[in-house]
């Protein structure tokens, strides 16, 4: 890069110049905060083992309509893929010997195993 | 703004995070709205149930997930202008640990990396005193846009064809707070990560754009759409805006920017927003690209929107449809129109040109000459010559829809 040719801003204040400016700025508005709301979906009930498995593993993440709006024709290997993912990538506490039955009833409450 | 604010709660908090308490405590008398009202709303394609909420500084949407939240735009706000306004414009996250506080006055920018001469950190105050200010209407298109009318049907965000807006943007060139970062000739990429975290820590949203993308004129840090702050969920107070380019890229509540010396390889670079590595990114459905590349550009659409599918119109009288295109920034250079399904075409008429990013209106007359149905479909053109597809490709992931839309009205 040309330095000659940066746009010029840096600015070197003292500590307590800065800490000053941080303090007005601050005084001179307010964070912007939301409310979000609660969740518009819960996992549908089953008597599947799986059902308090995803309860427990799923849903720390994510609400349920990640689940409820696939197509129809979600399939099996999909529900597996993801389960995976969600270990593998995004560290959700699930032991391997839960991910088929998680899959189970991903598969048999949505998507393509749906009865 | 706040500073007359009468609010002693509200005073009291500022003074709490000005001497750097926890601000926990202080928000305690923030109300929790709980309680969202719902209407239900139902997208045309099976397992299309929805429900319209409406979220914080926004007015009901479409819910596609409500933690953390995606949002999409109800069709019929893209015919109440060019601009799309910021409480309708669609939501997008991939992560649910969100920020729902955030301080424009003490929010930084850490620019760095090992493809840096120098690290430093930029405020709010330093993008709008100490660079040049740009504006450029551009544009915001999901990658999964649309996905739900794929066919076969494939997994994934299940959108409409709301996921999509076109905004006026204003904020600062990336490349102007980059030439201050003294980049090594060893730079290969630039990443952008922004305030919004995995709830878990892996899988941190964070995308990449090549070295020469990110030094375009045109890639801005954006600190206002539509000639007002970001709506916190469109990534208040700034985010990135790539025009021409498909949202993903656009990094919202931007905090981190990192100039590196080799290709990022995040999971949301690679494998996700990837598509087939050919010319139409599209394979048979079913199988498996030989090899895939990053989402890039936007491919070329055209929608109509002032009338719905089986719409009746007057067949006596002429009927005024409007309707908007926009592609990857070449500029829309025409849009055809057909009556017929697309046996024979006319030229619409073209509205106000806002740059080459952003929806272009078009308006053409309906003059029925008789009672019936009416398969009216419209094909936009690019500057460089590329229309949309007559018939849609497919891909695996979803992305890209861009076949010639078809919609039917009754003539009464």
């Amino acid at each position: 890069m040309n330095k000659e040719t940066m746009p010029l801003l840096y600015f070197r204040s003292t500590s307590i110049a800065a800490a000053l400016s941080i303090f007005t700025t601050l005084a001179a508005s307010s964070p912007k905060t939301i409310d979000l709301p609660a969740d518009g979906a819960q996992l549908r009930p089953s008597s599947l083992p799986g059902y308090a498995k995803a309860q427990a593993n799923c849903v720390i993440c994510h609400s349920a309509e990640y689940m409820l709006y696939q197509p129809p024709n979600a399939s099996r290997a999909y529900w597996e893929a993801m389960t995976k993912r969600m270990k593998t990538v995004f560290k959700a506490p699930v032991d391997d010997t839960d991910i088929p039955v998680i899959v189970d009833y991903l598969a048999a409450t949505y998507g393509a195993q749906k009865p | 703004m706040q500073l007359m604010d009468p609010n002693s709660s509200n005073r009291r908090r500022l003074l709490a995070a000005g001497l750097g308490a926890v601000a926990g405590g202080g928000l305690a008398s923030v109300a929790r709205s709980v309680f969202a009202q719902s209407s239900a709303f139902q997208q045309p394609f099976a397992n299309g149930e929805r429900q319209l909420v409406a979220y914080p500084e926004k007015r009901p949407l479409i819910v596609l997930t409500s933690r953390p939240p995606q949002l999409e735009t109800p069709f019929e706000v893209f015919n109440e202008g060019v601009l799309t306004p910021n409480d309708a414009f669609f939501v997008r996250y991939h992560n649910a640990a969100i920020p729902t506080t955030v301080d424009g006055a003490t929010h930084v920018i850490k620019v760095g990396g090992n493809a840096a001469g120098r690290s430093f950190q930029l405020s709010l105050a330093d993008l709008k005193s100490k660079f040049r200010p740009v504006e450029i209407v551009a544009v915001n298109q999901c990658s999964g846009n649309s996905r739900a009318f794929f066919s076969p049907r494939v997994t994934g965000g299940q959108l409409g064809n709301g996921a999509m807006g076109n905004a006026r943007w204003l904020g600062v060139r990336l490349r102007d707070v980059l030439a201050l970062a003294e980049l090594k000739d060893s730079a290969k990429q630039v990443t952008f990560d922004g305030l919004d975290n995995a709830v878990l820590g892996g899988g941190d949203f964070v995308k990449a754009l090549n070295i020469d993308h990110a030094l375009d004129a045109d890639v801005l840090i954006a600190y206002q759409m539509n000639g007002a702050d970001l709506p916190m969920l469109n990534g208040y107070p700034v985010r990135l805006v790539v025009p021409g380019y498909y949202g993903t890229y656009w990094v919202k509540h931007l905090s981190s920017i990192e100039i590196i010396d080799k290709e990022f390889d995040g999971f949301w670079m690679k494998p996700a927003y990837r598509v087939p590595d050919n010319d139409c990114a599209c394979i048979e459905p079913g199988t498996t690209p030989a090899a895939t590349r990053p989402i890039g550009r936007l491919t070329v659409r055209s929608f109509i929107t002032s009338l719905k599918d089986g719409q009746r119109v007057s067949a006596s009288g002429t009927t005024t449809v409007r309707g908007i295109a926009f592609d990857g920034g070449q500029g829309i250079h025409e849009v055809g129109v057909s009556t017929d399904g697309g046996q024979t075409w006319y030229d619409a008429v073209l509205g106000q040109d806002m740059g080459r990013y952003s929806f272009r209106e078009f308006t053409f007359p309906l003059a029925p000459k008789r009672a019936g149905l009416y398969d009216i479909r419209t094909c936009a053109w690019t500057r460089a010559g590329v229309g949309q597809p007559t018939t849609a490709v497919w891909q695996p992931a979803g992305y890209m829809r861009n076949v010639i839309e078809s919609i039917k009205v009754n003539a009464i």
